[in-house]
């Protein structure tokens, strides 16, 4: 999977027609054979863009920056980052007409040492399903697969789960990057930064991580897309998909099979209710 | 009694043993329009229920984002109730349907980070129906009780 030509003989076919102020893209991070997103303004820097196997980060988080929010930006998406940018799209966060979206049938990505992500071997939806033009073959929509870490959880039993859990949440330094790396997570201020909560929570307990990471992940259940941009960014590399993907299986399996981002227009699970709606649970 | 008492753990923490004197510290948010009036109805109607729980009116159980859950319990709460209208009796014609998703999505994630799933509980209690609402507290304040106290991620400023 190495689209690196196409996808800078678009760009440059871009800026040459005045169609894009910037092209949010991939380059080489100049040490190693990893790659780090970039925001090129000048054309003659369209040769350093590159899409490998290598190309993991989802760049529809780079929308929402100064720099790019109110200029025409073209950008390269995947099947995952492309659902980010659907939900983006429906909740407002970003003009269509502002965008050129190069959309790819991924193959899927590999992480550092060069082993296909987990991600991407469960991954539901490989094609991007908001693009102007695609390359690559499309594939389709696959089956849902749920994750094999979640099914060996539901086996454990509660002091061992809590035990677990709580060595997560104590080696969180509350950095906030999954925060920051998040496509989804654009409000100003977030209420996990409320002065109270600030103040009162020190830094690196595991009260605080408690709080801001469940937090975090209830307030992106039924939006998350799982392209694990919050695990790549994550100093101590946490986990992070175990909180959202039991959030996916309890969505997907309760409300008429919701994926967030897949169908355009479509919000989040709860923005929406059935009445058939499960409430056995409920006295 | 007295031996029994002694004995009541921590489900999470089984090595922590609950002091004598304790008593559990339930949280009830209530929806206005009909939880509310419920509990107003069970205290005009001299319906005797534990005097475990602190009551907060919000005006919808759609209100109820699930971060007020999680604040609950990582302060000073033992378990968490929650209660709202009936489906279909909503105010707000549609509020409770919303907070139902919630609730379920909000509930197994709890299960899952090791929370038992008495500590956190749901009801739907009308405007008329002040006897459940004495039934409901009571069955919670129950469970909760046999739970013992909740050790999990609680604030140090804030240790009982």
């Amino acid at each position: 999977m190495d689209y690196s030509k196409q996808i800078q003989d678009i760009a440059a076919k871009l800026f040459a027609d005045g169609k894009i102020d910037v092209f949010v893209g991939y380059r080489m991070n100049g040490f190693d054979d990893n790659q780090i997103p970039v925001v090129i303004t000048d054309p003659k820097e369209v040769s350093t863009l590159v899409f490998t196997e290598k190309s993991v980060f989802n760049l529809s988080n780079y929308l929402k920056a100064d720099h790019t929010r109110n200029k025409r930006a073209g950008l390269v998406v995947k099947g995952c980052d492309s659902r980010s940018l659907n939900l983006l799209l429906t909740e407002s966060q970003v003009k269509r007409d502002r965008l050129y979206i190069i959309g790819i049938a991924c193959e899927g990505v590999v992480d550092d040492k060069g082993q296909k992500m987990q991600n991407c071997i469960e991954c539901i939806v490989p094609d991007a399903v908001v693009y102007d033009e695609m390359l690559g073959n499309p594939q389709g929509r696959k089956d849902y697969i749920v994750n094999a870490d979640i099914k060996a959880l539901a086996e454990k039993g509660l002091v061992e789960r809590r035990e677990y859990f709580e060595e997560i949440f104590e080696n969180c330094i509350r950095c906030n990057a999954c925060r920051h790396s998040c496509p989804l997570c654009y409000c100003a201020k977030c209420c996990i930064d409320q002065e109270t909560a600030s103040l009162y929570n020190g830094s690196n307990t595991a009260s605080s991580a408690f709080h801001a990471l469940m937090t975090w992940s209830l307030h992106l259940a039924g939006r998350c897309v799982d392209c694990r941009n919050c695990e790549k960014a994550c100093p101590s590399h946490l986990p992070l998909h175990l909180l959202h993907k039991q959030n996916e299986k309890v969505i997907f399996e309760n409300f008429q099979n919701h994926l967030a981002g897949v169908e355009e227009g479509e919000r989040g699970a709860f923005y929406k209710y059935s009445l058939k709606d499960p409430d056995d649970f409920i006295m | 009694m007295e031996e029994v008492k002694d004995k009541i753990v921590s489900i999470e923490k089984p090595e922590l043993l609950a002091p004598p004197d304790w008593k559990p510290v339930i949280v009830g948010i209530l929806c206005n329009w009909c939880s509310y009036a419920g509990s107003d109805l069970t205290g005009t109607s001299r319906t005797q229920y534990p005097p475990n729980i602190r009551i907060i009116r919000v005006p919808c159980s759609s209100r109820v984002d699930p971060w007020f859950i999680i604040k609950a319990l990582q302060t000073t709460a033992d378990g968490v109730l929650i209660s709202g209208c009936h489906p279909g009796d909503c105010h707000y014609i549609s509020g409770n349907y919303y907070a139902r998703r919630r609730f379920l999505v909000t509930r197994e994630l709890l299960k899952m980070v090791g929370f038992h799933e008495h500590r956190v509980q749901f009801s739907w209690v009308s405007a008329a129906e002040g006897a459940k609402f004495a039934q409901v507290v009571k069955k919670v304040t129950e469970d909760v009780v046999k739970l013992g106290p909740l050790h999990l991620y609680k604030k140090e400023n804030f240790n009982k």
